[in-house]
């Protein structure tokens, strides 16, 4: 957040300004120089010179080091796994070619993505909107309002499978508390997670209360920021009520917004906790989402079919990117920066 | 300020990286390694392993919480005190069942491998697959072990080919559990538990109870959709559930899910949900667990290992052998629980014998008497149920003398042995989700029962081909 945080960029400008003050006009003897031979300007620095080039070397290796490690060699063996048939303990022992990817144009797996981008869009439709609504009153100046904004963004502290254990509880086919209140008021309560049209909204209604919590936080902080003499400068020239919010309060706050709606995309496509304990994947593969489905099929019920696991995390990596290009190249466009 | 196309590449990048970690998660665990030792690690060593080799430290990897592993604790320390300078046991707490499985796989392919572990019942043929155990049998044998003290049928689900290849240990069964409180109000007899489907059925007609709004606040019957269930249902049948033979002639190569026995259970079970008779649950035990205390539905089923939490309910509980689909079911109930396998891969005589010995304190019948009376698993050693100990717990706990007169009863068949199935986790896995799509989804039971078995072909033939 901070790129989009004025103060934090003029800290930058300052403090940049001072380093170059230091480095071209401090004394010969200084204690900032970048050699110890001849005092050298920075613009006849050669770009080959060995020096620098070990100097680069040794100030990108750390980084490249995490990303190859981390992400590009897991990203080329899942890659390879995807070809590969395995044994019973995972290791790949035979090549296979595309077997793993022709497995994926099934109906089942269809219904796995077509489940979990109606997941997503529930989560990320709910988990910023509630949000929204709650960070608007809590962001009046009124007494008491810090305890309720800390008490809305406790859900964040919690681990998924805290939540999903803490939901479970609470909707208890025996004896929910939820159900209790809503037979109160005259509601028959559905199954919650019996029922094969309501597990999927369940999950990913405990899903929205669990990312509720950090993007409340971080729209209460936009809101926060919001520059009051431009709201009052909106105020007298007549706009107020729902004309204010979306055209003066929604767009400042757009890049606190955006920020959100990538998050809680990315958390939502990647939910594994929700539906391993609420639900276990049910009833009947109801709420088998992609990453429990990757899950499912690597590791749980003594499973080791690495392959088609890889296969299927390929494929998320495919929509990950292609919601992050929809998301950067058509949302962001939206999106005011100061 | 980075110009808004910057911004972009950064954001792509930044969702690329997220989601290539999610892929990472499945080829780490991948990588392999580790080779295998010679043939004879997996044979027993003979009984004077030990000697002269001072203190033999050996690990134990369980997945027992709570009481259970309280229990298995004071057992070991009992055990360590005897052994003083000759085997040290040291305890291994693995979360559970399925995470002490993955940790034996991954510590396969270049890990530690611990020197006994404790695996549940569906893991068994993976763990002969394994193929880094020594056989129960192969010491059985060379220290002529009399297994006759153990009781057959648990001994039974362990035994391929007439071989015992881990030694049983904390075992227990299913049973029908009852509200007596429920059934007198009901103006039925609290001592005659139902035996059948129909006398579930006749029941659950009487025990339901309705408030005068109209809601359900007591439902006649109410079970979790547990798959371990329906492999019961299909033993007390005295049917085969996965074919040929229940895997115990050769390996098996398909599931028998969609029998007539489970098509009329499932169409049963169905009709007593709609009918308002049964609660619907979902496969979680723990909820179907908290209903029956709760005293929302009087009839259940559960497993022997839940009678001490029933019995702290606020209600006389009462027991009955697990019912039958049809009157003239002649079978009975699979045991079901974990057995102990000792690992001879990477370890030599010392450590393996150790291991033994350490099993055969476990399986002795003041052992299995501590244990049966401490955390109400179902003693392996027949001689236990003599011990006084055990002879005063049961008498306070009548309710698991059905346990006991329901395993005397049973005859051991391949049928009631159980099936086995490398991918037996997976298979239990398919029944539940049958399970519920008939129960909770409304789907046709045969169709539902057909399309689940079909499910698991692959996996069965990608198993049984990569183990040939």
């Amino acid at each position: 957040m901070s790129r989009d945080d004025p103060s934090t960029e003029r800290d930058v400008d300052v403090l940049s300004t001072v380093g170059n003050a230091e480095f071209t006009e401090g004394p010969p003897d200084g204690p900032v120089t970048l050699t110890d031979s001849a005092p050298v300007s920075p613009s006849v620095i050669n770009r080959w010179n060995p020096r620098e080039v070990s100097l680069t070397v040794l100030f990108l290796a750390p980084a490249v080091v995490g990303l190859g490690a981390f992400v590009i060699f897991p990203l080329f063996q899942a890659v390879y796994l995807a070809t590969m048939g395995s044994d019973i303990l995972g290791n790949p022992t035979r090549f296979v070619g595309l077997q793993h990817f022709e497995e994926l144009f099934t109906p089942d797996f269809g219904a796995v993505l077509a489940r979990t981008a109606g997941f997503t869009l529930m989560v990320v439709v709910a988990g910023v909107v509630l949000p929204m609504a709650l960070a608007v009153p809590l962001s009046q100046r009124l007494p008491g309002m810090r305890v309720f904004r800390t008490l809305f963004t406790l859900p964040f502290a919690y681990s998924a499978s805290a939540a999903s254990v803490v939901w479970l509880l609470m909707l208890n086919p025996a004896m929910s508390p939820v159900n209790w209140l809503l037979q109160l008021v005259g509601v028959t309560a559905p199954g919650w997670t019996t029922d094969s049209g309501w597990a999927l909204v369940t999950v990913a209604g405990v899903t929205v209360w669990m990312v509720s919590g950090f993007n409340l936080l971080v729209l209460a902080a936009g809101l926060a920021g919001l520059d009051e003499q431009v709201l009052e400068a909106a105020r007298i020239d007549g706009a107020s009520g729902v004309r204010h919010f979306t055209g003066i309060v929604l767009p400042m706050i757009s890049p606190s917004l955006f920020f959100v709606i990538v998050t809680t995309t990315l958390t939502a496509l990647q939910s594994l906790g929700q539906p391993q304990v609420m639900t276990d994947g049910g009833p009947n593969g109801a709420t088998s989402t992609l990453v429990y489905s990757i899950f499912n099929q690597a590791f749980h019920n003594n499973n080791s079919n690495y392959g088609l696991a890889s296969a299927q995390g390929l494929v998320l990596l495919v929509v990950g990117v292609l919601l992050a290009a929809v998301q950067f190249g058509v949302i962001e466009r939206r999106v005011h920066y100061r | 300020m980075p110009t808004p196309l910057g911004r972009t590449k950064l954001g792509l990048v930044a969702v690329a990286v997220a989601a290539a970690t999610a892929v990472t998660a499945c080829s780490s665990a991948a990588s392999s390694g580790g080779s295998g030792a010679g043939g004879d690690a997996l044979s027993a060593p003979a009984a004077n392993a030990l000697d002269g080799k001072g203190e033999t430290d050996i690990t134990f990897w369980h997945a027992m919480t709570g009481t259970n592993g309280e229990t298995l604790k004071k057992l070991t320390d009992q055990f360590n005190a005897a052994n003083q300078g000759k085997v040290k046991v040291t305890l291994a707490f693995k979360n559970n069942y399925d995470d002490t499985l993955s940790a034996y796989k991954n510590s396969l392919k270049g890990g530690e491998l611990p020197d006994l572990l404790q695996v549940y019942d569906v893991g068994t043929q993976f763990m002969i697959d394994s193929k880094a155990t020594v056989p129960a049998q192969s010491f059985i044998d060379v220290d002529s072990y009399d297994v006759s003290g153990i009781q057959p049928n648990i001994a039974g689900y362990y035994s391929i080919g007439g071989k015992l290849y881990s030694m049983p240990f904390n075992t227990s069964m299913p049973l029908l559990y009852i509200n007596k409180d429920a059934f007198t109000k009901a103006g039925l007899d609290p001592n005659k538990p139902p035996t059948t489907l129909d006398e579930i059925k006749a029941d659950a007609e009487k025990l339901t109870v309705k408030d005068g709004s109209g809601n359900t606040t007591q439902y006649g019957f109410g079970a979790s959709l547990y798959g371990w269930f329906l492999e019961q249902w299909t033993a007390v049948a005295n049917a085969s559930y996965c074919n040929p033979d229940n895997g115990r002639s050769g390996r098996a190569t398909a599931a028998n899910f969609a029998s007539d026995n489970n098509v009329k259970l499932l169409t049963w079970w169905k009709s007593m949900v709609d009918q308002g008779l049964a609660l619907k649950l979902d496969s979680d035990t723990k909820n179907g667990d908290s209903a029956f205390v709760a005293g929302k539905d009087a009839i259940t089923l559960e497993s022997t290992g839940s009678l001490g939490d029933f019995t702290k309910a606020g209600f006389q509980v009462g027991t009955g052998f697990y019912p039958k689909i049809n009157a003239s079911d002649s079978g009975g109930p699979i045991i079901g629980g974990a057995s102990l396998w000792i690992v001879g891969k990477g370890k030599d005589d010392a450590h393996k014998r150790a291991s033994w010995e350490f099993v055969k304190f476990l399986e002795s019948k003041d052992s299995q008497a501590t244990w049966h009376t401490s955390t109400g698993y179902f003693p392996v050693s027949k001689a236990a149920l003599d011990t006084d100990v055990d002879k005063q717990w049961v008498a306070s706990k009548p309710q698991f003398q059905t346990a006991i007169t329901q395993l005397q009863h049973t005859k051991l068949t391949t049928a009631t042995q159980g099936c086995l199935f490398g991918v037996m986790p997976q298979v239990r896995k398919a029944a539940e989700n049958a399970m519920q799509a008939a129960v909770l989804q409304g789907k046709d039971p045969k169709q539902a029962l057909t399309d689940a078995a079909a499910s698991l072909t692959q996996p069965i033939k990608d198993y049984n081909d990569s183990v040939k």
